[in-house]
């Protein structure tokens, strides 16, 4: 799994987007991500982006 | 993960960058002293993310064990497929953090106090006090097994010396043998753990002992992931596991170790392994600090996993009730870093954000085939409860490709998660 730590926060909404959706396959993260709204997923991207 | 967690953060942090310039109460919290009761998945991970929420916070971990011994992938030490030594960790990293990690079993709590009593004698003044401390065995609640039972018929419940006992019979049995897994009513640690124990034992058992038969008799109708468990064992392991469920007269009412027999109300089993997982409860600090109701576990508030008995005491991981959220290592790290930032806030005078939890546990059937359920929580009705829509588990009629992939995750979030807590 790579890690998320520093990823341009557009790239992980769009991937949680994908997710939610079904666009984009997954094994877990499509059930997660369906737990999650706008609003939240872009302050996760955002916490993660920050990290180092 | 966690939205809120990130304004906590960064609030923390700037407590910390500006505290000198605060008023006097302000800066007396950034001293506070916050003391961790246990070093577990839960535990362990709360020190670490206090620190990380203020760095002018004392931390204190208090745990007897120097070494901890995860159970999470102990199924696969008692198949034979994994060696103890991977399931093990030390504080070494989090002393490193400027954690102070006191060797010694807490005996006493006075909430009134706020003052934690050692066994050596010593105390520890506390702002906060987090309780971690896992689970205890419920002795003699299933008549029969008490703790010298147990050196007979492993609960193997707690990883560790139990785990390798179980494996040590196993190695043992002669081929043709029986094996007997007992599973309790809810709630108990790890929902789906006996039903991937009774998977990888099958699975030692087909490949060296291949006229051997497991049974799980069950004090339940219905399990965690039962459908993907029973649809993988028909395909894997047929005619090898026998799951005798609650109406079909699953419950064990009593059991003898002399003789390793296991007694329902319809029928008495002879096993040549029982593997007897008991009834359970929160660990006894929690009684002592008068944290847990008449059930045995913690009530807690879902935002801040603060004791809905005890002020100043928050309850984290598998003693704690936390409504929807199963008793997982996953959701006790989620627990525990939620709790971090609401103390964080609480300290600071302020109110903590209603938290969003997740968690995800996976099960191996096979070495190379895993399953998951995952959930997705959130504080309602004074309750942590399912986000509708969200979480569930895997797909029924997955390819053995999606299997393998979810097996590897598993892995994967092992080493990742033990890296986080105690790397």
């Amino acid at each position: 799994m790579p890690p998320l730590r520093g990823h341009d926060p557009a790239e992980i909404v769009a991937a949680m987007q994908a997710f939610r959706s079904g666009e984009r396959p997954s094994t877990v993260m499509g059930r997660i991500a369906k737990g999650f709204s706008d609003d939240e997923t872009r302050a996760i991207a955002a916490w993660l982006a920050a990290q180092r | 993960m966690i939205p809120t967690t990130r304004r906590a953060f960064l609030s923390g942090g700037a407590l910390a960058g500006f505290a000198a310039l605060l008023p006097a109460p302000a800066l007396a919290q950034g001293k506070a002293h916050i003391v961790v009761l246990g070093g577990g998945f839960a535990g362990a991970t709360c020190a670490r993310a206090l620190r990380r929420a203020n760095p002018r916070f004392d931390v204190t971990l208090v745990e007897p064990n120097a070494i901890f011994t995860a159970c999470p992938f102990s199924n696969a030490v008692i198949a034979g497929l994994r060696a103890i030594e991977a399931q093990r960790f030390g504080y070494d990293a989090i002393r490193n953090d400027g954690i102070a990690v006191v060797a010694e079993q807490a005996t006493a709590v006075d909430a009134q106090a706020r003052r934690v009593t050692l066994r050596g004698g010593g105390t520890l003044d506390y702002d906060r006090l987090v309780l971690a401390p896992g689970i205890a065995i419920r002795w003699n609640e299933l008549p029969g097994y008490d703790e010298a039972a147990a050196a007979v018929m492993p609960h193997a419940w707690l990883a560790g010396d139990q785990t390798l006992l179980l494996r040590r019979q196993l190695d043992a049995m002669a081929d043709g043998g029986t094996v007997v897994i007992t599973a309790p009513a809810n709630p108990f640690r790890c929902p789906p753990g006996p039903y991937e124990r009774a998977s990888l034992i099958a699975y030692y058992l087909k490949k060296a002992k291949p006229r051997s038969k497991l049974i799980v008799l069950d004090a339940k109708d219905n399990f965690s992931k039962q459908r993907l468990f029973q649809n993988a064992w028909q395909q894997l392991y047929p005619e090898l596991i026998e799951w005798v469920s609650l109406s079909n007269g699953g419950k064990v009412v009593s059991v003898d170790a002399k003789t390793r027999t296991l007694v329902t109300d319809f029928a008495t089993y002879k096993a040549d392994i029982a593997n007897v997982i008991p009834p359970q409860r929160a660990a006894a600090i929690a009684q002592i600090a008068g944290v847990a109701d008449g059930t045995g576990w913690c009530p807690i508030d879902p935002v801040t996993f603060e004791s809905r008995l005890q002020r100043n005491i928050h309850v984290i991981g598998d003693a704690a009730i936390a409504g929807a959220i199963p008793k997982s290592a996953f959701a006790a790290n989620a627990e525990a870093k939620v709790c971090a930032v609401a103390i964080a806030v609480l300290l600071q005078g302020e109110t903590p954000a209603p938290p969003k939890l997740i968690n995800t546990c996976y099960s191996l059937v096979a070495p190379d085939y895993g399953i998951s359920i995952a959930g997705v929580y959130h504080p309602a009705g004074g309750q942590l409860a399912d986000v509708e829509g969200a979480g569930g588990v895997s797909p029924i009629d997955a390819p053995a490709d999606f299997r393998a992939l979810e097996a590897a995750y598993a892995e994967a979030w092992f080493r990742t998660i033990t890296a986080e807590t105690f790397g």
